[in-house]
């Protein structure tokens, strides 16, 4: 009886949890080495014309506030080190998205010397985005598909 | 009106306590709201402070190397402390206040600085260079708005001869809209509000495009969640203030909500009209124009009641 009665309890609070993750995604948005081409579609994409405000995502400028990382391009031997800094410095649960050709593989800079590859060679990716650069609709996409896979728990 | 209510019921309830957090949140999402309407943008849903609150308080609490621990963990919940105590004393939805004494005013005054200060600490907490600048802006706008808002304060109290808020409350009643015998404290008083929450124009301390997000940038989970309920908590306790001083008083709920909804509408369309200010501006805008025009204000009043 105690126990069942705990049980409910926690189930509750994850449940509450899990809402509250969903409707509450703040990101943050690091450039490991893109054209700019994909942050550009980033900065349209939080504009007024398409509101992300709607689904609760705020852009934050630190790394501790947010809970998703949108990292745009190929990752270059240079960035990699700040890359996995801003991941480490994200207080858990935390998410990944790859933005873009380049984000995904490495694009056309794919097997080039000064890349590390894709982003899923440094950092372990929860969303992949495609498109050189993908279209606004194409990121929140993205983002809400993330989200939705956070309903069913992964076992 | 007025409502007796047991000690422990008033500080964990109402008017402090649970009421006050859910209050916060419901302002917090009309002026997050308002800000995007005037954006031409939808905006978030009714639910978006309560989930961004949920969230933060499950978040892992990431304490970086190089703080006072104790410090760290102890600041977001003086600054809340604070605020939510300073409500004890003013007239939450047009109640009479739960605590009341002569001179409270100077209290709840002292009380709604302390979250800044807090904030302003935390900041100096941490070794990262952001949160340095951040405090040092959060506590330099301190001291440029709290003199100029403080006056302001004052106005009203001169008018009614005392420094107990419930008794201005009841002045502001019976006397014209004290919006319209002293337009000018209102405007410095509205402005100062701004700068002590430091929404838009005042936001230097947590210019995000420039140095991260200020003086909060080390803070994440549960010290972020408070910071950001001392904040909402004292814009209702501000706009509470400015609208029974002001705003001819708050007698009942459907006043109060009337009055600072309408006061919240002004501040919202502040916010979207203007860009943000270096903190040099607002130091200058503080104390050459700010504190001249409540001095000024001040003067009227004194004169006035020497002569009338």
């Amino acid at each position: 009886m105690e126990n069942t009665k705990i049980n409910a309890w926690e189930k509750t609070l994850n449940g509450l949890k899990t809402w509250a993750r969903i409707n509450s995604p703040w990101v943050i948005h690091y450039n490991s080495g893109s054209c700019n081409g994909c942050d550009i579609e980033i900065l349209a994409t939080l504009t007024p014309r398409y509101d992300l405000e709607r689904f609760g995502v705020k852009l934050q400028g630190s790394p501790r506030h947010a809970d998703i990382l949108l990292c745009t391009g190929p990752v270059t031997r240079q960035s990699r080190d700040r890359l996995l800094r801003i991941y480490e410095q994200m207080p858990e649960p935390k998410f990944v998205v790859a933005l873009g050709s380049c984000g995904l593989s490495g694009g056309v800079f794919h097997g080039s010397y000064n890349i590390a590859g894709g982003v899923d060679e440094v950092l372990p990716v929860s969303a992949y985005i495609p498109g050189c650069p993908p279209r606004p609709e194409a990121i929140i996409q993205g983002v809400v598909a993330l989200l939705n896979s956070l309903k069913e728990p992964k076992g | 009106m007025s409502l007796t209510l047991p000690s422990l019921v008033s500080i964990l309830v109402f008017p402090a306590g649970m009421f006050l957090i859910l209050l916060g949140m419901v302002y917090e999402y009309v002026d997050r709201k308002l800000v995007a309407r005037y954006q031409n943008r939808f905006g978030p849903r009714w639910f978006q402070p309560l989930a961004d609150m949920f969230k933060l308080l499950a978040k892992e609490e990431i304490i970086p190397d190089g703080v006072n621990k104790a410090l760290f963990i102890f600041l977001p919940i003086l600054g809340v402390t604070a605020a939510l105590t300073s409500a004890l004393y003013t007239p939450m939805l047009g109640f009479a206040p739960a605590f009341s004494f002569r001179g409270d005013l100077i209290l709840v005054v002292y009380m709604l600085s302390v979250l800044t200060i807090c904030l302003g600490l935390a900041g100096a907490n941490t070794v990262d260079r952001f949160s340095l600048v951040g405090a040092t802006r959060t506590l330099t706008q301190l001291f440029s708005y709290e003199a100029p808002f403080m006056l302001t304060l004052l106005g009203p109290a001169l008018a009614a001869g005392t420094l107990q808020i419930s008794q201005i409350n009841a002045y502001a009643q019976d006397t014209w809209w004290m919006i319209l015998t002293q337009p000018i404290g209102f405007l410095v008083a509205l402005i100062g509000l701004m700068g002590k929450l430091e929404l838009p124009p005042f936001d230097a301390p947590e210019a995000e495009t420039e140095i991260v997000s200020g003086a909060l940038t080390e803070y994440s989970g549960r010290g972020l969640a408070l910071f950001r309920i001392g904040k909402n908590v004292e814009l209702v306790i501000g706009l509470t203030l400015i609208s029974a001083f002001y705003l001819g008083g708050l007698a009942n709920p459907l006043e109060f909500i009337l009055k600072t909804l309408g006061l919240l509408l002004v501040i919202a369309l502040l916010q979207s009209l203007f860009a943000r200010l270096r903190i040099d501006q607002t130091v200058g805008l503080w104390w050459r124009i700010g504190a001249i025009l409540a001095l000024v204000q001040i003067l009227i009043l004194v004169v006035g009641r020497l002569f009338f």
